[in-house]
């Protein structure tokens, strides 16, 4: 059973790397990453974009706009970085075909109000829905633990809560990993900042948490295994559902089992001892030692010496009666 | 292979022993004798046991009496915050009284020292000695969050407030040559307010530690006075009691001597009534040094270290001496008088008057977080001041977050200003009037009044553009406190060494500077006027042109990195030059060596010539010129000072006459950050964005197009337009 | 019929202990390393059950080495180079075809040497290369904290993992023809009973 379960992690895990790597939304906070050199392009190049988009810009392109919402205390980000606005899907639409008219005016009408965006809302009929799924998607994000019946936030979530609509673009093939890794995860902590609290314990039982989460998105454990190979799932497990099991990354590749070995036995031996450590090793875990082609490998020739073995006494036996009854 | 693993018999290790314990007995005493004479020898100071005569045993009862005094006013204090003021006077006097006698007012009020020495039966206060009976050690608390415990005498004495200076590195000051100050892999030399290349000649701090000076105050109708003596010199800010600074620690080895760490002075920083008349100098038999307050009460109203301790001292470089609100000034000594400096050093003061997180009560201590005596300033640091916390923050956005203004109807937008421009380039709209920009220290000036001969402030302001200037500045500083920054457009136009600073071009002031001028020809007649105009105003003007071009290229190739690095923003930044004697032998680009005063000479004669004789014959600048030192740091100073070929050994001084000395103003202004004095009510839109704002955008690297929308005034008037509707 | 005490009472001793101890840990190793598969021990268990035997195994490993120190039986482990493949050939060639028909046996068993010469070279191989390996990488699995992170840019538990596996294998291969081979004396049961009496009795006289 523990095998069985070993090993559809292994196939779980392994894969988002993977389509980290090939597919990767552009999820966004106003200090996003580069594009692509190492200084920005400055002043942006805007000519790509829709000339409303233009005019919009001129204060909606200031890197710290924002304000406090009296309603919540929350910071509410109102940037819009131009570069990447122009690299993004949405690059070549005025403002006003997502948002209300009356924005155009400066101060914005109170009216105007808070909007409601649906991302399938446009994207229903898209012919691209083979590729990009939205259908499926949906489905999964309605089970998502920000979503689902009696989540407290569940009013206020909506796609964008994750992606920015100004800088989402698709597959950035060839993007480093550790940069995926911090660009989703730090879209997970823009909201859930009482992880970084150091007096925060729901990561505790995670041996090297920083080092996780710096090179581990929050999603591999916080979704449940898909068959989908080109993208992650999109139903955000709850912490009771989500994946703790250290063996399941760990015996997947040989680097990271080391670590985890080691960091148990660290564990053991600050806390029982050297005896105790020696007799009850703790940080041995299930499968740590396996090898398929190894254990294959031996099985056959202790398989085949059997069989040599047991033909060689019957040959000796045959002979022996042979030898008895000529006698 | 057998005779290397025997045991060495008994018979032959005890010599070895025996020779080794005497080596290290000689060793020790060596050290501990011998290094302080050589060291008195080397740099001609020596101290003493330190007495203060305000440090004496009280009787019981005088204890008793003082205990009650302090109590009674502790309970006043109290009282009068608590009872309202809206009623009959005698009916408020009456309940004062009830309240100040009720029992546990009285036992939550009393000053907690009391109680302490009453049980210990401290009578006299004896400097670190009394406190380190209970506080040997303080536990210390990091910004991580973890603590430790750390010896107290050791901690102060090496923060940055008793040594001022540090051969660590953690400088975000760049060399001329493109180094970072003591920067990992380079050879460390101790560098920091000790030793700053300051435009303020007293920062010699050996030659100006503590000074008395003879005024001849003259009455009304010019009569000359009676003597008075003055006291004068760097020691008056600084916690040693010593009769010099902490030299010992600028040396590779050696400690400061126990009688320099018997005479720190705890008071000033942690006693709520620290009287700074004590703070005078005085004269013992083997010299000047600065007296204390160590009176026993002083030492029982300890507390909680609150802003009146720390403007104590820092009162004096941010609002000045003749600031209104600075309280240290109302107590100049109640024997020779401190000098009290007329031109604000950065005219930015932090009170209650001035300044709105003084007058909320803020706590110097709530943003400059201590790690036990190590205070921190920042990251960003523009000058040569040694930190003792580099890595930690002190910044607005700390409590203030990234969006900050929740009052206005364009909330958002004022917000969006934040990544260019710095909270106080809006919150900063004026320093005092007195602010000093251009002082001349070769053509003093005499003060009738004070019966001295003081330096003279050429220009003062506390206007923008005028006495303060806006740059970017990504918190890299260069060896002459130059903001380093660049606009984030990468520009290769913005060049404030050759440009903003480097020239003044204000017509309102040039006119002020000549005035200046024509007025110091009545006492100087070889004054030059329009040559003096010139120079101080065009300080380039007296480099060659070998030099100039010289300068160009090494901004270019040195600087230009430290400017572009990290984010920008555009700070304002209080501007400063001064004329001085320099060591012209060690000239660079961007200035020469300056030669500091003697300022008994100084003071008392206005023969600047004389007094910088004087100041030269200091025995620690003779070593100065002499190898060991140079070897030992300054050809490594020169190099970050800009000035190739290393530190040139030619003492200015022989038989008596100046050698290669002349006076000149330095090849740029220094540029000093000014982060308080900040106001609730910032700067309007208009201010900066309109064809004559405070803001010189195409001098700040901006392309013309741009400059030109950002100072357009028409899509201001729109968006007000529209606010009022 | 002739009689020759070749196993003292501490070699016997010694070898059944090690033979108990082989087997549990074939059989706490393998509920290790096949947790979850039925009729094996359970984890837990298995990992104190293995560790301790390991330790147990380490012991006897060093009460062996000592003993071959410290008596003359440690003369039977000594390679004779001369005539060595020869010998080899010729025990090999016996189990190969000889013993079916009945054919002499070519090495005979005396005081001065217990073992033929195929015998000898394989148990030296186990008892000084394989089980030292076996008990190395056994103790630096419990204590690998101490050992460096990586090794050639390998995780050393991934050396030492593979190493331990590797060598175990060998060893359970060993075992079964070892077992095996013990048939192969004069009856199936000579060696076998040599091993509990210390005696080596055969009946007739060599042929």
């Amino acid at each position: 059973m523990r095998l069985f379960q070993a090993r559809s992690r292994i196939s779980r895990h392994a894969l988002p790397w993977v389509v980290a790597c090939a597919l990767s939304f552009a999820s966004s906070l106003p200090a996003s990453p580069l594009l692509d050199s190492d200084r920005p392009e400055y002043p942006p190049d805007t000519t790509e974009l829709d000339s409303q988009a233009r005019d919009c810009l001129r204060c909606h392109a200031m890197e710290t706009l924002a304000y406090r919402d009296p309603e919540t205390g929350e910071i509410l980000d109102l940037a819009v970085d131009p570069r990447l606005l122009s690299h993004s899907v949405h690059g070549e639409m005025a403002c006003t075909e997502c948002h209300r008219r009356s924005y155009r005016r400066y101060p914005h009408p109170e009216q105007a109000g808070r909007e409601t965006f649906s991302c399938v809302g446009c994207h229903e009929d898209d012919p691209e829905d083979a590729t990009y799924q939205f259908l499926s998607i949906e489905e999964e994000y309605a089970r998502s633990v920000h979503v689902a019946p009696g989540a407290s936030e569940a009013e206020d979530f909506s796609c964008h809560s994750c992606h920015d609509p100004h800088v989402f673009r698709v597959s950035r093939v060839g993007k480093e990993i550790g940069q995926v890794v911090r660009d989703d995860n730090r879209v997970c902590m823009s909201c859930h900042r009482e992880l970084t609290d150091p007096l925060d314990t729901t990561h505790a039982w995670l041996p090297k948490r920083d080092a996780h989460w710096a090179s581990v998105r929050c999603l591999e454990c916080h979704t449940p295994p898909s068959d989908r190979a080109e993208r992650v799932s999109h139903q955000i497990l709850p912490a009771e559902d989500s994946a703790r099991d250290c063996v399941g990354c760990h015996s997947s590749d040989a680097r990271l089992l080391n670590r985890l070995y080691h960091y148990r036995s660290q564990e053991d031996l600050a806390r029982k001892g050297l005896i105790a450590k020696a007799l009850f090793n703790e940080a041995y875990v299930v499968g740590m030692s396996r090898n398929p082609t190894l254990d294959a490998l031996s099985l056959l020739v202790i398989g085949l010496t059997l069989l040599g073995l047991t033909a060689h006494g019957v040959g000796r036996y045959l002979t022996y009666r042979r030898r008895t009854n000529r006698q | 292979m057998k005779g290397l693993l025997r045991v060495p018999s008994w018979s032959r290790i005890k010599p070895v022993l025996v020779v080794s314990l005497i080596l290290a007995f000689l060793l020790a005493i060596a050290y501990k004798t011998l290094y302080p004479l050589l060291f008195k020898a080397y740099v001609g100071e020596s101290t003493a046991v330190l007495t203060y005569a305000n440090s004496h045993e009280l009787t019981e009862t005088e204890f008793e009496q003082l205990a009650r005094d302090l109590t009674e006013q502790a309970r006043y204090r109290k009282a009068s915050e608590v009872v309202e003021p809206d009623q009959h006077p005698f009916a408020r006097q009456v309940k004062l009284e009830i309240l100040m006698n009720t029992p546990s007012f009285v036992r939550e009020t009393e000053p907690s020292h009391i109680k302490y020495f009453r049980e210990a039966g401290i009578r006299r206060y004896e400097g670190p000695k009394t406190c380190l009976q209970c506080h040997a050690t303080i536990q210390v608390e990091h910004a991580d969050g973890t603590r430790s415990r750390v010896d107290t005498l050791e901690d102060i004495v090496n923060s940055v407030h008793f040594k001022f200076q540090t051969d660590a590195g953690g400088f975000s000051t760049y060399g001329y040559d493109g180094r970072k100050v003591n920067a990992i892999g380079d050879r460390r030399i101790p560098v920091g307010k000790i030793d700053r290349a300051c435009g303020i000649p007293g920062s010699f701090t050996w030659t100006g530690w503590a000074a008395l000076i003879e005024g001849r105050p003259e009455s009304e109708d010019g009569e000359p006075g009676e003597i008075e003596l003055r006291s004068e010199g760097c020691g008056q800010c600084h916690i040693g009691g010593n009769y010099y600074p902490a030299t010992e620690k600028m040396m590779p080895i050696g400690d400061v001597p126990e009688q320099a760490k018997a005479g720190i002075d705890c008071l000033i920083c942690h006693s709520s009534e620290y009287d700074m008349n004590q703070r005078y100098v005085i004269r013992d038999q083997v010299g000047l040094r600065w007296n204390q307050d160590r009176s026993l009460r002083a030492a029982l109203t300890v507390g909680p270290v609150s802003n009146r301790n720390c403007l104590n001292c820092h009162q004096h470089n941010m609002g000045g001496d003749a600031y209104l609100h600075n309280v240290a000034a109302q107590s100049p000594g109640e024997r020779h008088p401190r000098v009290m400096h007329k031109g604000a050093k950065r005219g930015n003061p932090f009170s209650p008057a001035d300044d709105v997180h003084a007058a909320a009560g803020i706590q110097c201590t709530d943003c400059h977080v201590p790690e036990g005596h190590k205070i921190p300033r920042g990251r960003f640091g523009v000058d040569l001041v040694a930190n003792d916390l580099p890595d930690k923050d002190v910044a607005c956005e700390g409590c203030h977050s990234r969006a900050p203004h929740n009052n206005s109807k364009h909330k958002a937008l004022l917000n969006g200003h934040i990544a260019r421009i710095a909270c106080e380039t809006c919150h900063i709209k004026k320093l005092q009037e007195n602010n000093v920009v251009l002082r001349d220290w070769v053509h003093p000036t005499w003060n009738a009044k004070e019966g001295l001969y003081e330096p003279t402030d050429v220009y003062r302001s506390g206007e923008p553009g005028k006495g303060f200037t806006y740059l970017w500045f990504n918190g890299n500083g260069t060896f002459l406190a130059n903001a380093l920054g660049n606009n984030p457009n990468g520009s290769a136009d913005y060049n404030p060494l050759m440009q903003q600073i480097a020239r003044i071009q204000d017509p309102e002031v040039i006119a002020a500077v000549r005035a200046k001028a024509i007025e110091l020809k009545e006492t100087y007649p070889d004054i030059d006027v329009e040559a003096y105009v010139r120079a101080a105003t065009d300080p380039l003007s007296q480099l060659s042109p070998e030099m100039l071009e010289r300068r160009e290229a090494m901004i270019q190739d040195n600087l230009r990195a430290a400017m572009n690095e990290g984010e920008s923003r555009i700070y304002p930044f209080k501007l400063f030059n001064a004329m001085m004697y320099e060591d012209m032998s060690n000239q660079g680009p961007f200035g020469a060596m300056i030669l500091p005063f003697d300022y008994t000479t100084y003071y008392e004669t206005g023969d600047t010539r004389a007094s910088l004789v004087e100041a030269l014959k200091d025995p620690i600048l003779i070593r100065m010129y002499q190898t060991p030192f140079k070897l030992y740091m300054m050809d490594e100073f020169m190099a970050y000072f800009g000035v190739s070929g290393g530190w040139t050994t030619a003492y200015p001084l022989a038989d008596g006459r100046l050698g290669n000395v002349e006076p000149h103003w330095m090849r740029q202004m220094g540029t000093l950050m000014v982060n308080h004095g900040i106001q609730r009510e910032g700067r309007v839109c208009r201010d900066c964005h309109a064809p004559d704002g405070i803001l010189d955008y195409p001098a700040l690297g901006y392309e013309p197009e741009r400059a030109a929308e950002l100072a357009d005034l028409d899509l201001i008037e729109s968006v007000d337009w529209e606010a009022t509707e | 019929m002739r009689s020759l005490y070749l196993y003292a009472g501490w070699v016997r001793l010694w070898h059944w202990l090690n033979a108990l101890l082989f087997l549990i840990l074939i059989l706490s190793g393998a509920s290790m390393h096949y947790a979850g598969t039925p009729w094996l021990l359970d984890f837990e268990t298995a990992v104190t059950l293995h560790n301790t035997t390991g330790i147990l195994l380490t012991l006897s490993w060093i009460g062996f080495v000592a003993g071959n120190l410290l008596t003359d039986n440690g003369r039977h482990y000594r390679i004779r180079f001369r005539g060595l493949l020869d010998r080899l050939f010729e025990q090999s060639r016996y189990y190969a075809f000889g013993i079916f028909q009945d054919a002499p046996h070519p090495f005979h068993v005396s005081a001065e040497m217990k073992l033929n010469t195929l015998q000898q070279l394989s148990y030296l191989g186990v008892m000084y290369l394989l089980m030292p390996l076996l008990l190395l990488s056994g103790w630096s699995f419990l204590f690998s904290v101490y050992l460096p992170e990586t090794l050639f840019g390998v995780g050393t538990v991934w050396i030492v993992a593979m190493t331990h596996l590797t060598t175990s294998y060998l060893l359970v291969l060993f075992l079964l023809v070892h077992l095996y081979i013990i048939t192969t004396g004069e009856t199936v049961l000579t060696n076998l009973r040599a091993m509990v009496t210390g005696w080596h009795r055969e009946r007739g006289e060599p042929q």
